[in-house]
This record gives structure tokens, sequence and C-alpha cells, in this order.
């Protein structure tokens, strides 16, 4: 399993097992919860009443951040979501959310079709997108606004005027917290749109094993003509010019210090249309769990390479041992009982 | 094998040879105890024997401690950059948690040197002296050799792991 999928696989199971059990006249009676990275929880429930009625609500750390993002308050994500799902079959937007989620859509099991299915297993990417859909809308205006400040030659970031422009064209600078301690943020300028990842590692053996990871993306494109047209990867262990506004200062030495900063430069052809835009949102939504991923694989890799290691070092070893059949070939005179047994004194 | 690697591995070889002449030697201090003199802080001068040192690099020693009874023997594994070190301490811990399989390691590395070995004349009974120093041996081709493709691991993996991310972006 190479790619992580932004699709949860649990939710696509429950709902196909609930869509099956309803057509075969048994509706199932359900409460679930299911995690996702991130803190992300999903619950799956019934209505008491009518079990062909489920609920799928959705809390997500990200939640809060991401009504922050819009200045018209969190009329705008509610909304966004609402245009994605109620045009499907099936579904409506719950009322309230449930008590303890941030977000809650009504299924009825009658007309639930497979595409609905899928779309409802990509809430978490879907959620996590509005900030990105935020971007896309602004970089469109201001690539129209503004198309004489496009000073900066394509495929080369140079930060000093990538900074100035930016702060010229727009001060605006999307947020998402979905970790504890990790932020996301998406400034959208002219020409392009910048994605910062704030990451840090709590092991030291992480850390190391980060840097090696984040220096190969950074590398990588640089090495390998064919994904040329990828974004570029800037990587820093300092904050970013783009961010550097915006950013509390009052942070603590000790957690700035193991702080990095992983910048995805996205340009226009990235995101030129729905299909593309939603490829490229969901995998950058994906790209720190894709990333720890991979490092605790190393690190399980690591760990079954030693044990191997170990086991031949020990047959080795074991080889010095005196072997005591050995010896006694060399020394028949050996005394044993009658059972067979060897004599002692 | 590197030039310089096997003249380091024969002057190892050599020296483990001479020092492995142990016998049995019970304590002189205390009544009934018979314990390997080189790990007991000792008053007794002729218990102990001269130190070895062999050094091929700044990074690469080893320091065998012989005595009367027991040789200690501490290997300073080569650590090139910060990765290599994370894997040799990784490497030398994970030995360790399990040094009752190996009978001769030390659990805790003398200060300054990634693993100790102690080698005590019940292991010499008990085992072959020359395999013994053939473990060793052994033992510190392979070190370096598990470490260098561990790292070899890593840099192809995260390379591969970058590529396939960002082939994703290409369209």
């Amino acid at each position: 399993m190479l790619h992580l999928q932004s699709s949860n696989l649990l939710i696509q199971k429950t709902f196909t097992e609930a869509l099956e059990a309803n057509k075969s006249g048994e509706p199932l009676t359900f409460d679930r919860i299911i995690s996702d990275f991130d803190y992300t929880n999903f619950h799956v429930s019934n209505d008491p009443e009518n079990k062909t009625q489920l609920f799928l609500s959705v809390r997500t750390k990200a939640w809060n951040s991401i009504l922050n993002c819009d200045s018209n308050g969190s009329q705008g994500v509610l909304s966004y979501l609402a245009a994605k799902y109620t045009k499907l079959a099936g579904i409506t937007v719950a009322g309230g959310s449930e008590s303890g989620f941030d977000y809650t859509l009504a299924i009825d099991l009658n007309q639930l079709t497979g595409e609905t299915i899928v779309q409802l297993s990509l809430l978490k990417t879907n959620i996590m997108s509005y900030p990105f859909y935020l971007a896309f809308q602004e970089f469109a205006t201001l690539s129209t606004q503004n198309p004489t400040t496009t000073t900066v030659t394509v495929g080369r970031f140079n930060e000093e005027t990538g900074n100035v422009s930016s702060i010229d064209v727009s001060s605006t600078l999307y947020t998402i917290q979905y970790r504890d301690n990790e932020n996301m943020f998406i400034k959208p300028s002219n020409d392009r749109i910048t994605v910062i990842f704030e990451t840090f590692f709590q092991d030291e053996t992480d850390k190391v094993f980060g840097k090696v990871f984040l220096q190969e993306f950074v590398d990588a494109r640089k090495r390998n003509r064919d994904i040329q047209s990828a974004p570029q990867v800037i990587f820093s262990t300092e904050p970013p010019l783009e961010l550097q506004n915006h950013l509390p200062k009052n942070n603590e030495v000790n957690d700035e210090a193991s702080k990095r900063f992983i910048t995805f430069v996205l340009f226009p052809r990235h995101f030129a249309n729905d299909e593309l835009q939603f490829k490229t949102v969901s995998q950058l939504t994906l790209f720190r769990n894709y990333f720890h991923y991979h490092i605790k694989c190393s690190k399980a890799y690591m760990h079954s390479r030693m044990r191997y290691r170990v086991d031949t070092f020990v047959k080795v070893l074991n080889r010095a041992k005196i072997d005591e059949d050995d010896e006694e070939n060399g020394n028949t005179e050996t005394k044993r009982t009658i059972t067979g047994r060897k004599m002692v004194y | 094998m590197s030039q310089s690697l096997r003249p380091y591995l024969t002057a190892v070889r050599y020296s483990l040879e001479a020092a492995l002449t142990l016998t049995n030697f019970s304590s002189q201090e205390v009544e009934r105890h018979n314990r390997p003199e080189i790990e007991v802080p000792n008053t007794s001068a002729e218990l102990l024997l001269q130190p070895m040192h062999i050094a091929r690099s700044e990074t690469e020693q080893v320091l065998i401690e012989p005595s009367v009874n027991s040789v200690r023997i501490s290997l300073m594994v080569k650590q090139a950059d910060e990765i290599e070190q994370i894997l040799v301490h990784k490497f030398t811990i994970f030995l360790e948690q399990r040094a009752e399989a190996f009978h001769i390691l030390r659990r805790v590395p003398i200060k300054g040197y990634s693993i100790s070995f102690l080698i005590t004349n019940k292991h010499t009974e008990s085992m072959k002296t020359g395999k013994l120093v053939d473990f060793i041996i052994e033992f510190m081709e392979e070190v370096d050799k598990e470490i260098s493709e561990m790292k070899l691991f890593l840099n192809a993996r995260a390379r591969f792991v970058a590529n396939e991310y960002l082939g994703e972006f290409v369209y």
C-alpha cells in the first residue's frame, strides 16, 4: 500500500452493508464510531424511529479553523458542503449537527446509490477542501485583477519577489489547524497558490528520518524529469516569508527548534479544472499522513531487519559452543545405565 | 573488503587470540566469590593485564582489556553522520536488549564505545576460543555492512516515496 486513500474505507463498507441489508428488507441498527487521520471521528447511527434513515456525523480538529477561514462566518463552509452533498441522491443536511460532532448528514437508505457512498466516504477531504476552494476562487480574481505583477519566472520560486508581490496583492492566509501543534497554511497569490505545512517531530529518530525524506521531496523534482510539472517543494526550518507576519511570536523556543516547514508551490496547471482541483487537494491534505506513514514503515522494516540480523549473529555464536555429542563420540567410555541414562559422577 | 579493513581485522584477531588465555580465578578479596576481575574495582594490579587499543580511524576503534579471568572487548562502530548515529544506536540497543541470547554481550557499553563484550573463563570453557574470535571479527564486519545497507535503504525508500507522491501531481 504505497498511497493512502483519501476516501474512508470503513464508511464505504458500513454504508454498503446498510444498503444491502435494507434491500433485503431487514435494515440494520447502527451505532458505529469510525476514526480517520488527524483526530477525525465519524459516527454512523440510525434514526430511532425509522431504521432506513441514517446519520453520518463528523468531528474533526480542523473544523473550527475552517469555519474561521471565511470572512462571512460559518455559513460559507456549511453552504459549500450542502452544495456538494444535497445534489446527491438520498442525502440531506441534518437540521443541526449531532451533539459532540461538527457536522451531520442525513442519509435515506431507500435512495442511496454507490456513487453517493463514495462521496460520503470523502467527507473529511471535502471539509478540508473548503479553504482550498476559497484560495482557488481568490486566485481567480487576483489573476485577472493584477496580471502585470507576474514578474516571477515560472518554475523558479524567488522568495523575495514572491513575497513582495503577494503582500501587494493579497494578505489572506488560510490556516487549517488540523492537529494540536501542526498547521497548514494556504496563501493565494496572483500567479500561484502556496501551501505550507508546519510539522514537528516528537522523536529524535523521526526527526532524522524525516529530514532524509523531506530532502528527497525537495530533490525529487530536480532529479526526475518525468515529474517536472509537479509542484515545487521547499523545505526550511525557519518559517517562510509568507508566514512571518502571521505566526505568533511568543512560541516557545524549544518548540520552535524542532518545527519544520514544507512549502508546496501550486501553479495554475495544478488546479485548472474541478477534477484537478480535487486531486490536488486530496493529495495535499494527506501529505502529512503519507509522509509520517512512510517514516513509520521504514522504522518497522529496520526493526524486522535487525531481528533477522540478530538471529544470524546468534547462529554464528552458537557455532562456538562445544557440542556435548561431539565429546561423547570421542569418549566411548561413557557409562550408561541399563535404561540408557548417562552416568554422572 | 577494503584494503585497510583487512589489516585492522587481522590485528584485532591476533590481539584477541593473545588475550583469550583465561583461567579460573577466585576472588582474592571476597571469600567464595568468583567474579570477572576486569569488571570489579581492583586493588591488586597483578590481575589486570595491559589493555590493547587498536584504531583504524577516529571513529573505528577496538579496546581489548584483558585480565586474569576475563576479557572486555569494546567496539566503536563507524558513524559518519546523523543517520548512521541513529542507526548504530538503534542497532546496538536492539542487540543489548537480547543480551541473554548472546552470552558474551555486555548490556551496557563502556563509555565512549558503541558496544561491549565480556568474555569470562566460563565462556572459554564452554565455547571454542577460535570460534569466539571468529564471531567477534564477523560481528565487526557485519555491523558496518548492515548499517550502510540500512542507510542506503532509507535513502532509496525516501526517494521512491517522494517520487511517487509528486508523480500524482503530474497530469
